[in-house]
């Protein structure tokens, strides 16, 4: 029955729903998780990225955790190719936005903005809608840190936590257990990462398995963006004893 | 059904536009608004869906739009569908204040959403707004309190009170019982709220109350106010109830 | 021969305008000329040039700036205000038919609480300054201004120094521009201070 709608491009099923919309939420929740966390200091932002092959590179490129412009990071769950577009669409805007008002664009404005732009996917011929979710994590001064969550329909919403991509039930219930209202950006940090190893398959973490990003204010109160480096995230990986044991290495 | 609910939107020999009916029940499927019209105001009433306990409230998008000073929108249906609809809506209201330099009235707005929900109901390759609003609202220099309402099909119509979303023809019955003309502020939001209550069972945290007055800007219920609305109501259905209920045992004995 | 003229003080902008509408040596109407527009609560704008040019531009600028407050929510600041402003002169300037329109726009930021001034001009030159004039205002004001004008003054003295300036024009100026507008801009608003007939 419902195979009459999903064939073609996106329609109304008899019910009042659109599949295509449906089915490409499908895709997401098979890729690699992304989870976002909103502390009273800053933001995290963590995400596995399943590595493929022991020949890739792992040096070139994130490819779960990007940057959009001065204030503002996001993650991505779904299709990678997709994904990009998408990311490039929103930081075109934002230096779009700069120029205008010399002014850096207000997180939901962009959120908003490339949301629009998912829904016309939706709505007009011949087209799929995108196959991704995003996590945004971002500051402004309208509403201080900010985390929204966005979907191929073009619907968007603000969270404290919330997490994106496969096992994101089991990570959604984690985080509702153990999420703190006014937690530090350290400790987001920490619940991020325990949440991620308890989601991936693998029982011990690694920088190749792992992205990570922060969004925060250093000591003079600028706020920065930061895509932790492989190294950087070993050494915290190992500070909150999720990292491979030294042993382990040895035997290697 | 034999595939001319396929194609986007034409007729089926039968006379239907199949893809129009559907977006009907989108709407449906969504949450449930109210637009009552007093003597001097007029109100929109919102089901807004129970957040979540991780959802960051302060920037949960609302389902009320304000598309000029004067004019403002509650939709049901798909959200992000409402979000592109209110954006032409907000640029018409400024297009037209820029050209004949008065703001919209509330007419001419629903009047031009109405018009493009049509257009993509008998476009090539579009799927029609899934989505149906009520516009409320007071025209420039009038003291006439306005409520229209438009469909996915690019009908629009104007009421006294109406009710669009899920359940809707629960509380548009409601309404047509209970709704009085010339009702003051506080009987109208009541009205508006008490409507809500027919379908909302958490009461004030998931009602969002919007109140237009002429010459006004928008005005946003607080919390508190709401909740008082809340108890007023279900103290007088509770009195009501117990009213009844010493006769039921009188005539009983 | 319009009279275009911005003052900050401690905490407002005051903008004076001249109320004669003029066409070369001639005032066609003397009075009811506005030549502001109010962009958002806290910004408004005061104009002169080419005359069509002027409030074609203005409300141009104005239904931009009232459609990015209805789709955000939330006031652009003054600074962000005249960027926009600049950016869609300059875009003119490049094309067959730019507009020809010197432009103040003061405003009040929220957000740093602090007035704020800036001068544009018709060839799209954006600077913030505590005092501003342009056209013939500007050859017989700004001596002053640069002799009276503190950054600390009061709605008071500003006002004081306004009136100096005023008076100075009607001495200097060949042609009587029939009075003043003058227009506060402060935390509370915009609103019109005054009238000088």
């Amino acid at each position: 029955m419902s195979r009459r709608y999903d064939s073609r491009t996106t329609i109304f099923s008899p019910e009042g729903r659109l599949y295509q919309v449906e089915y490409a939420l499908e895709a997401i929740s098979h890729a690699g998780t992304s989870i976002g966390i909103l502390a009273k200091d800053g933001i995290v932002l963590a995400a596995e990225r399943k590595v493929t092959s022991k020949l890739l590179e792992q040096d070139t490129s994130a490819e779960k955790l990007y940057t959009i412009n001065e204030n503002m990071i996001c993650a991505v769950a779904g299709l990678n190719s997709d994904a990009s577009i998408l990311v490039n669409y929103a930081r075109v805007y934002s230096q779009d936005y700069l120029k205008l008002y010399n002014e850096e664009i207000p997180c939901e404005a962009l959120v908003r903005r490339v949301c629009d732009l998912k829904q016309g996917y939706t709505q007009h011929g011949g087209l799929r809608p995108f196959g991704v979710s995003f996590i945004y994590a971002g500051w402004d001064p309208i509403y201080d840190f900010q985390l929204y969550q966005s979907n191929p329909s073009g619907n968007y919403g603000g969270w404290k936590a919330t997490s994106v991509g496969a096992n994101n039930a089991t990570a959604q219930t984690l985080l509702k257990q153990d999420y703190k209202e006014d937690c530090t950006l350290q400790e987001a940090g920490e619940l991020a990462m325990k949440v991620l190893s308890k989601t991936m398959d693998a029982t011990t973490l690694t920088s190749e398995k792992v992205e990570f990003a922060t969004v925060g204010k250093d000591k003079e109160g600028k706020v920065y963006c930061h895509l932790w480096k492989p190294a950087e995230i070993d050494v915290l990986l190992k500070k909150f004893g999720l990292a491979k044991k030294v042993e382990d290495e040895d035997d290697e | 059904m034999s595939g001319y609910d396929r194609a986007l939107s034409v007729f089926s020999p039968d006379g239907h536009v199949f893809q129009v009916e559907y977006a009907l029940e989108a709407v449906k499927r969504g949450t449930c608004a109210v637009g009552v019209k007093g003597a001097d105001i007029v109100v929109l009433g919102c089901e807004k869906r129970t957040a979540m306990k991780l959802q960051d409230t302060r920037i949960t998008p609302s389902k009320i739009a304000v598309i000029d000073h004067h004019v403002c929108l509650a939709f049901a249906g798909l959200n992000a569908d409402a979000r592109v609809l209110v954006d032409k809506a907000r640029i018409e209201a400024q297009s037209h204040r820029l050209t004949v330099e008065d703001p919209v009235t509330v007419e001419y707005l629903t009047k031009h959403i109405a018009g493009i929900q049509q257009k993509y109901t008998q476009s090539g390759g579009v799927r029609p707004f899934g989505i149906s609003t009520l516009v409320i609202g007071f025209d420039p220099n009038d003291k006439t309190p306005r409520l229209y309402q438009t469909e996915p099909s690019g009908i629009y119509s104007a009421w006294k009170a109406n009710a669009i979303g899920r359940s809707s023809k629960t509380v548009r019955e409601f309404l047509e019982k209970n709704y009085e003309e010339e009702m003051d502020r506080e009987a109208t939001i009541r009205l508006a709220i008490k409507s809500l209550l027919e379908v909302v069972q958490t009461g004030a945290r998931n009602i969002e109350i919007a109140i237009m007055a002429a010459g006004k800007r928008i005005e946003m219920l607080p919390f508190e106010s709401i909740e008082q609305y809340v108890k007023d109501i279900e103290a007088e259905k509770e009195a009501e109830a117990a009213k009844k209920k010493p006769r039921g045992q009188t005539s009983s004995n | 021969m319009d009279v275009i003229l911005g003052i900050t003080t401690a905490n407002e902008v005051i903008v004076i305008t001249s109320r004669a509408f003029v066409r070369g040596v001639s005032i066609l109407k003397a009075d009811d000329k506005d030549k502001t527009r109010i962009l958002s609560p806290h910004t408004m704008m005061a104009f002169t040039g080419e005359s069509g040019d002027t409030v074609q531009f203005a409300e141009f600028i104005q239904a931009n700036i009232q459609l990015h407050e209805m789709r955000n929510a939330v006031e652009l600041s003054p600074s962000a205000i005249t960027s926009f402003l600049r950016n869609q002169l300059a875009t003119s300037l490049r094309s067959r038919k730019p507009y020809n329109v010197n432009v103040l726009v003061a405003g009040y930021d929220e957000a740093k609480g602090k007035p704020e001034l800036n001068w544009v001009d018709y060839l799209s030159a954006k600077v913030s300054v505590p005092y501003a004039a342009h056209g013939y205002a500007a050859y017989y004001t700004l001596s002053l201004l640069d002799r009276w004008h503190r950054t600390d003054l009061t709605l008071e003295e500003g006002l004081k120094v306004a009136e100096m300036c005023v008076a100075e024009l009607k001495k200097r100026l060949p042609i009587d521009f029939k009075g003043v507008d003058i227009k506060v801009v402060d935390k509370d608003g915009i609103r019109t201070e005054k009238v000088i007939e």
